[in-house]
């Protein structure tokens, strides 16, 4: 059998970790572009001609009153705001073909007659509908935002926004708060979150009850009556989300469907009835809008970007029968982001920043020419703004800054090329003929003619630039995808056939019993294997994806009956002091923990209403949780402290490590006993000991791992004396290399012991205390199972056991209250000991929680490569050093590399095939976010353990010829 | 030692292929008509009544497995028939006690609404696994690890004690895998689907057991000429 050296397998190694990493970040970057977004709001100079200097920030207009800085926008807009006051209505999930009717055809008879009102509005002109398509994901969150920003956020965007959900960026509303109008919401609270503070009065109700479709609606209704007699508002919300709740319940053609329209209809009607009233009353002109934010499927679900999901209506009710051109066509397609640039232009504030909207033209149809071209201009040059921050090399310098206003012919040239080429014409086509017309004010003899082509010039430059940015934010390039996934399947076959070579090898310690080797495969290998082909097959089912604690769990507690199966294999009832008693007994242990961690957490998506024993705990009251928390902590000192004296050789360095573990462990037991009831992040005291326990942990830590190997090199000639073969004059190299293994042994115990250990007393800190029971089980789990694998010889083979163990990581994550679902991060956390806002500290502190079990079991490596030391005994003794490390860490590093490529590969695969999918948003992409960060910590923890490793075994046997020389000194 | 454990090994009964079918189709032929009798007599189902059927079919299937395996005890000289079936008797509650045990390490729930479940469910996995290793094997541990530790069967008997428990345990063990999925059908519930994933394994393994007994068979022939 060829073996493979350890410098080409190292290699071999860092070249698929380094393959992998790329092709992630080329499919991460693919798959959710990060598109620059311009930050601030849109003031005053968005009513200027776009320039090629370096725009400087227009300080005026933010410490202009609101007042001022209304009648600024009026000077400079040019177009005078057509009305007063806004009304959007907010139909959660109508789709367009309820009212409008599909292609042509009316809607079907029941929902005509459904709504009376509306359709008699629609067929008299009053009103005007469009069918607007919205783009995915069709879920309410983003289609408000794109409703009043124009903009198509990316999932990234959602992602990464975990500290609020307020919505930051250029906005309608948030202009309209710049010049002071008045907003007033009813309904669904997502506004609430995206805009807090923003409005004057407001009542949310919550999306959370689906089967609820009456009490939704009228909570928003009762307050109709008294907002429309008042007149302190100019801007009034409404969102229905009875409509989408119906849907769900009963899909399209749910019999309350029709009674839902209905209801709607009657809002409308009170809302027009109003609005012809307060005309006549005090001229002040009210827009209706009803919008709604997606439609949905057959079923009633949306999210995805079907057809029936992304038909959202968008309706304009305005108090006039004249407001709009009756003879154009009633149904036009235009897209959901095009209604925020119309409102804009017709309530008189800028078009936000990231808009990629086009106005509605028919809306502003009651303004005179030179007004209708100036509202495409404006929003030509909000596009074009967006597009040069999207396209760098778009400056059109030559032109744009040295265009000046012409009395001669303007001309207007084909346009093709590249799309900075192509843009930079298409606007100043538009321009040239624009300023052109603008000069010949006087003289336009050719009227209609000269406006229709101006008006088709901006069109051609404002749909091509929409479509355009609307691409760059939803198309994925499909070469990077490939590419990443390329790379990702090479890195992954890399490793799988590092693994293969080096279980390949027969190692000698296993020549001596090749009975192992006469059965090829056994029943827990195989099962190993089966599982994880278990776990790649159910990543293609969202269901799974949602529950993928029971996975873990069922595969985990398996694996574990088949240890305990194969321990009985040997187990002689007649023998009464075997080890495979020992084993059987921590083997149960394990199994214990883990049925009670799998019940800790009613984790995943469906069944989280599920009792369990931590909203039992939590019912029960907290004084139990802190007991609880108080007893785990007590005991992890014990276990900690115990197992560290379970080590054969004794020296005086233990004693030391003890007492730091009692020491950092008192720290933390005393942070839970003194600030028992208050939340830590807000008290400076509660904050300065938590910082101490930092301090002390992390310089314990790296002195120990420092310093450690040196000591034990200098207690060596103890343990030889004990052993009685290093004062013999002529020691033998062999056996001066097995004093150094058992040196390598002792040191590597201590480091895993308090590695993990000081993990868990972390982890108890930092996680919920709730969550200290499992923490305390989780160390139970790992501790029983180096005890079991201590204890088992050559019985299992070395990838089975560090993949169980993985597994038991794996199972542990979700034990702790994780899920696939961002909403399961524990935020709060985040913040314990923190004094001042720090992004960095916070996001490593979240990354620890979250990954806290996974970490766990990479920092257990260390103690199992100790453990495991002696059987490899024969094997070190005669190797070079190569051999060495490779047997030490081939295996720990190499199989949680493989099995994290493995499932990442798959993964990556999966959410390419399901990129269409419903659930794509939803399910699918926080999973991969999930799948990223496991990935990360993957990386990590393998570094760390290398890193202890390496140095422990560089101390001890490059240090060797001065420190043998001295003992042999000694010993002459 | 070994060789005398050999020589009892060889001196515990084989059966032959005619006997084993009769006994299989017995086992096939109880559970069929339990599941017959509480649709139509007491017309109960597994998704409806998951605890009262799985404990009908237990109770159906019961004497049907005890008397046929106590036929094919080891040791006759020292064992009655009626000590075998004793013992088969004294294998139900250890059975379902393991087997519960074994539910419960796996995700079982063990809220107090489900210990009815749990338990009959555990009944019916003994009459599948223990009952009929506990009427042939007694209480000797070398060859009840020999079987479930090991699974190395030797002899006909030991097939079909081996290889139905087993088609029974891993049957159960994939009827778990749909419970998960949010199809929010009746029959996901704790133990329906497990039970399917049981009686569909223990008639799959009951039908291979007898391949093997046939095999067994040839290769002694075989030997023998």
């Amino acid at each position: 059998m060829s073996s493979i050296s350890c410098t080409k397998l190292t290699l071999f190694t860092i070249a698929a970790v380094t393959v992998q990493f790329i092709g992630l970040s080329i499919f991460v970057f693919g798959f959710f572009p990060v598109k620059p977004l311009l930050t601030g709001h849109s003031g005053s100079k968005s009513f200027r001609r776009p320039t090629c200097d370096i725009e400087v920030a227009n300080q005026s207009d933010a410490s202009l009153p609101p007042d001022r800085l209304r009648f600024l926008y009026k000077e400079v807009s040019e177009v005078p705001p057509l009305y007063d006051r806004l009304v959007l209505m907010v139909i959660d999930g109508l789709p367009a073909e309820f009212v409008l009717g599909k292609k042509g055809q009316p809607p079907s008879k029941v929902f005509m007659e459904a709504m009376p009102y509306t359709q008699s509005l629609l067929a008299n002109g009053t009103a005007v509908g469009y069918h607007a398509i919205a783009a995915a994901p069709t879920v309410t969150m983003p289609r408000l935002k794109a409703m009043v920003s124009g903009a198509i956020g990316g999932f990234l965007d959602v992602a990464f926004n975990f500290n609020t959900q307020a919505y930051l960026e250029d906005n309608l509303l948030a202009q309209f708060f710049k010049i002071g109008r008045k907003m007033v919401m009813h309904g669904d609270d997502t506004w609430l979150k995206l805009f807090p503070g923003l409005f004057e009065r407001h009542d949310g109700v919550t999306s959370f009850f689906v089967k609820d479709i009456v009490q939704v609606d009228q909570n928003v209704s009762r307050h109709l009556a008294d907002e429309l007699s008042r007149d302190d508002w100019n801007f009034l919300i409404l969102h229905y989300l009875g409509l989408d709740h119906v849907g769900h319940l009963g899909g399209r053609n749910s019999a309350l469907m029709a009674s839902k329209l209905f209801e709607m209809d009657e809002v409308v009607k009170t809302i027009h009835i109003n609005t012809l009233q307060n005309l006549e009353d005090d001229q002040r002109k009210t827009l209706l809008v009803v919008v709604s934010d997606h439609g949905m499927t057959e079923n009633g679900n949306h999210g995805g970007s079907s057809y029936e999901e992304t038909d959202s209506i968008a309706l304009f009710i305005g108090p006039k029968t004249h407001a709009f051109n009756h003879s154009s066509s009633n149904h036009d397609t235009i897209f959901q982001v095009d209604i925020a640039p119309t409102l804009a232009l017709l309530f008189g504030v800028p078009i936000p920043k990231n808009n990629i909207g086009v106005l509605i033209s028919q809306m502003v149809d009651s303004l005179t020419d030179d007004q209708k071209l100036r509202a495409l201009q404006l929003n030509s040059w909000q596009l074009f703004r967006l597009l040069q921050a999207q396209l760098p090399g778009l400056s059109c310098r030559n032109f744009l800054c040295d265009t000046f206003i012409t009395n001669s012919e303007p001309t207007i040239s084909e346009c093709k090329g590249r799309e900075e080429k192509l843009f930079c014409c298409l606007y100043l086509n538009a321009a040239t003929l624009h300023d052109a017309w603008k000069a010949n004010v006087f003289s336009r003899s050719n009227g209609t003619e000269g406006y229709n082509s101006i008006v088709t010039a901006y069109h051609e430059f404002l749909s091509s630039a929409s479509e355009w940015l609307s691409h760059k934010a939803i198309d994925k390039p499909v070469n990077l995808l490939v590419l990443g996934v390329a790379a990702l399947i090479i890195s992954c076959l890399t490793l799988l056939g590092l693994v293969f070579v080096i279980h390949k090898e027969i190692p000698s310690w296993e020549t001596q019993d090749h009975e192992n080797y006469v059965k090829p495969w056994k029943f827990d290998e195989v099962f190993i294997l089966f599982g994880i082909l278990i776990l790649v097959i159910s990543m293609g089912s969202s269901s799974m994806i949602e529950e993928e604690h029971y996975i873990w769990n069922f595969l985990t507690s398996t694996i574990n009956m088949l240890f305990f199966r194969k321990a009985m294999q040997s187990l002689d009832l007649n023998k009464v002091h075997d080890i495979s008693g020992c084993q059987i007994s921590s083997l149960f242990l394990i199994l214990f923990s883990g049925r009670i961690l799998g019940g800790w957490h009613q984790g995943g998506v469906n069944w989280t209403n599920l009792p369990d024993i931590a909203k039992w705990l939590e019912q029960a009251g907290n004084q139990y949780i802190n007991w609880i928390q108080i007893a785990s902590c007590a005991m992890v000192i014990i276990l900690g402290i115990s197992i560290l004296f379970l080590m054969k050789s004794k020296t005086k360095v233990l004693t030391v490590i003890g007492f730091s573990f009692l020491m950092s462990g008192l720290l933390v037991l005393h942070h839970f006993v003194k600030h028992q009831d208050i939340s830590a992040s807000y008290n400076k005291d509660a904050n300065l000991s938590i910082q101490i326990f930092y301090a002390v942990l992390g310089i314990t830590t790296i002195a120990v791992v420092v310093i450690l190997p040196w000591i034990m090199t200098m207690q060596t000639p103890e343990i030889c004396s004990r052993k009685n073969i290093c004062m013999s004059a002529s020691v033998p190299v062999e056996i001066q290399n097995m004093t150094r293994i058992l040196v390598l042994k002792d040191s590597l115990y201590i480091v895993g012991c308090l590695y993990i250990t000081f993990w868990c007393l972390l982890q108890l800190l930092l996680q919920q205390s709730i969550n200290a029971m499992p923490v305390l089980l989780l160390f139970i789990q790992f501790l029983a199972s180096m005890l079991t694998f201590s204890s088992s010889g050559s019985c299992h083979k070395q990838w089975v056991e560090v993949t169980a163990l993985y597994n038991l990581g794996m199972a542990g994550h979700f034990a702790l209250g994780n899920s696939n679902t961002l909403a399961t991060i524990d935020v709060a956390g985040a913040f314990i000991g923190i004094s001042s806002h720090s992004t960095f500290l916070s996001g490593l502190l979240m990354f620890i929680i979250t990954y806290a079990s996974p970490m766990l079991f990479f920092l257990s490596m260390v103690l199992y490569i100790s453990v495991k030391t002696t059987i490899y005994a024969p094997v070190i003794r005669n190797g070079n050093s190569g051999q060495i490390l490779k047997t030490l860490l081939g295996f720990p590093c190499l199989v949680p590399l493989t099995i994290n490529s493995v499932l990442l590969t798959v993964y990556t695969i999966v959410l390419l095939l399901m990129r269409n999918h419903l659930f794509i948003w939803s399910v699918f992409s926080p999973k991969y976010l999930y799948v990223c960060a496991a990935t990360a910590c993957v990386y990590i923890g393998v570094i760390i353990v290398v890193a202890t490793v390496l140095h422990t075994y560089i101390v001890l046997f490059w240090l060797r010829k001065s420190f043998s020389l001295s003992s042999k000194d000694k010993g002459t | 030692m070994d060789s005398r454990k050999a020589a009892m090994v060889e001196t515990s009964p084989s059966i032959s292929v005619s006997e084993a079918f009769i006994v299989n189709a017995l086992c096939v032929l109880a559970l069929a008509f339990a599941v017959w009798a509480s649709n139509t007599v007491f017309s109960i189902d597994l998704v409806s009544h998951p605890s009262l059927t799985l404990f009908f079919i237990s109770i159906a299937e019961l004497p049907i497995v005890i008397l046929l395996y106590s036929r094919y005890r080891q040791n006759r000289q020292q064992c009655t028939y009626l000590r075998a079936v004793a013992r088969g008797v004294l294998g139900i509650p250890v059975g379902t006690l393991l087997n519960f045990l074994g539910a419960v390490a796996l995700g079982a729930p063990v809220k107090f609404q489900y210990l009815p479940k749990t338990i009959n469910w555990a009944l019916m996995m003994s009459v599948f696994t223990t009952v009929p290793a506990s009427c042939v094997l007694g209480s000797s541990w070398a060859d009840w690890r020999r079987i479930f530790a090991q699974t190395k069967p030797k002899g006909s008997i030991e097939y079909l004690i081996c290889l139905p428990a087993h088609g029974a345990l891993i049957g159960a063990w994939f009827g778990a895998w749909p419970m998960p999925l949010d199809w929010e059908r009746p029959w996901q519930e704790w133990p329906i689907s497990v039970s399917y994933g049981t009686i569909v394994g223990y008639l799959v393994a009951l039908v291979a057991s007898l391949g093997f007994i046939l095999a067994c068979f040839r290769s002694q022939h075989i030997k023998s000429e």
